[in-house]
């Protein structure tokens, strides 16, 4: 189907009209549409002009996103702008609030370096530990059940709940 | 603040190496869950955890930054017992008896633990932060996490926050320009060499300081280790520049090291840059062993020379100064025939 504007191209988009009283139809092409928004289809009231904001989605694609409100810190208040611009995080808190962002900064800074394997408190330590001893329980767990060894299963069952008990259970 | 008017205790009465100077590590540590300092609307957050220092750093002297003068933060300042920074927009310094360790509270971090000294292996020093901070945590709930380690305001301190630092005398490879192609090339390694007082392309007194620039994905001791071989390695380089300036250039350098001696030694107005100069050829002189002189401190005199020290000598003679500027001028020349026993 031809574009019912410049008879040239090929139509690809249907643009409906209607104000309850009469309704009309147009089959354009792109550059058709586009011009056609700017002239005959806005309407005298431009309080919320669908065709700005449809044109503006016919040409910026993103715009939706960036247009929205940024992420912002729920300690601090930072956003990942003013964070690019200090060159700084606001708190500790932002490094988990902009995880991909903030994994992406490090990496710049740190040349590539992305696990940090130093000292740690001694708090995390114990809590480490009995993460990783947790994760070693599971998977045994796992693989005793698809043997069917119930019973030595239960066992460990046992030893996963009581360690889940005793630790503190914050994301363990 | 006249009690910090003196050389730190731990940098009197030190044996003095050539080229390898005083050495510093610092840990920066930040409480969980708290804005960073730049973003604190007020220190109300911080209240419970200067409590718990208080009585975890019995011992240690309590300096208020507000309660400061000018001059007395500039002298603080020259010792390297906090940064220009803190003296801005810093707290409090808590600040152990012989100086060589200060925990400084909201610089840019909460918390920033220092030690320095002078002659000790580097991993002694960083072992020293270690225990204070070991210390520390048991009282404060630090920022951390599994993946990124210890969470600092810019991530450049990321991981362990260590940062250690070397001060190195380096005149002959200064004269020789071997500097620049050094310090690009310890740059690709993670590591910085540079100026340490003043800025232009020659640092007062040619004193650099080796430090590392990463933190995170390596072991504290690690980087400590790299620190030290890079050490090794810039002291053997300056060394056997040395060797070739005596060999090849004894006269020039004899010329220049007596010439300094005879400023030192007579003149009537030294500004700052010239003092530093001629206190660096005075070292390079008595490191060849073309000079003696018995007291001569390079370290301690250094820092004297600066002029938040000449400042408060000025102050104790309560003399009149028109110009300060000359004034500070006139007392370190004055200082420096005094050390001397010029006229």
């Amino acid at each position: 189907m031809k574009c019912e504007s410049c008879n040239e191209r090929e139509a690809t988009i249907h643009i409906s009209k209607g104000n309850g009283f009469e309704k009309t139809e147009k089959f354009l092409c792109e550059q058709c549409a586009n011009a056609s928004f700017e002239n005959d289809f806005s309407y005298p009231d431009d309080t919320f002009n669908i065709q700005k904001l449809l044109k503006s989605l016919s040409e910026h694609p993103s715009l939706q996103q960036t247009k929205r409100r940024p992420k912002q810190c729920g300690t601090c208040g930072s956003t990942i702008n003013t964070i690019v611009q200090m060159g700084k995080f606001g708190c500790p808190d932002c490094y988990a609030t902009f995880g991909s962002q903030a994994a992406d900064i490090i990496s710049r800074v740190q040349a590539h370096q992305s696990e940090h394997v130093g000292k740690m408190p001694v708090k995390s330590r114990a809590h480490l530990k009995t993460r990783k001893k947790l994760e070693q329980l599971r998977g045994r767990l796992e693989k005793l059940v698809e043997t069917q060894e119930f019973e030595e299963a239960a066992i460990v069952r046992d030893e996963i709940k009581a360690l889940e008990e005793a630790g503190d259970n914050d994301g363990i | 603040m006249m009690e910090y008017s003196h050389i730190s205790p731990w940098m009197q009465d030190v044996e003095e190496l050539p080229v390898e100077m005083s050495t510093r590590v610092r840990l920066a540590r930040n409480v969980s869950h708290l804005p960073f300092p730049y973003m604190m609307k007020d220190n109300d957050g911080l209240e419970p955890v200067l409590r718990k220092l208080e009585t975890a750093l019995d011992g240690y002297r309590r300096v208020e930054m507000d309660d400061l003068q000018f001059e007395d933060k500039a002298l603080l300042v020259e010792k390297h017992l906090v940064s220009p920074l803190f003296t801005k927009r810093g707290l409090l310094s808590y600040i152990s008896e012989d100086e060589s360790v200060s925990i400084m509270v909201n610089e840019e971090d909460h918390l920033r633990i220092q030690t320095m000294g002078v002659g000790l292996p580097m991993i002694d020093l960083y072992r020293k932060a270690d225990a204070i901070d070991d210390m520390l945590e048991s009282e404060v709930d630090y920022a951390f996490d599994e993946k990124y380690g210890y969470l600092t305001a810019c991530p450049t301190n990321v991981g362990t926050g260590l940062r250690a630092s070397v001060m190195l005398h380096l005149p002959a490879l200064t004269f020789g320009s071997r500097i620049q192609t050094l310090a690009a090339n310890l740059s690709r390694f993670g590591f910085t060499l540079r100026g340490i007082y003043g800025e232009g392309s020659v640092p007062l007194g040619h004193i650099y300081q080796l430090s590392n620039q990463l933190t995170l994905g390596q072991t504290e001791e690690e980087i400590i280790n790299n620190l030290d071989e890079l050490k090794e390695r810039i002291v053997e380089e300056e060394m056997e520049m040395r060797s070739w300036l005596e060999s090849e250039h004894l006269l020039e350098v004899k010329d220049s090291v007596y010439r300094s001696y005879g400023l030192l030694k007579h003149a009537y107005r030294m500004p700052l840059k010239e003092a530093a100069k001629c206190l660096s050829d005075l070292k390079l002189g008595t490191d060849l062993k073309l000079i003696e002189h018995e007291d001569f401190q390079f370290q301690k005199w250094i820092q004297l020379i600066q002029p938040a020290f000449i400042k408060m000598r000025l102050n104790e003679k309560d003399k009149e100064i028109t110009s300060l500027e000359h004034a500070v001028e006139e007392e370190r020349a004055a200082l420096m025939r005094q050390l001397l026993g010029g006229e």
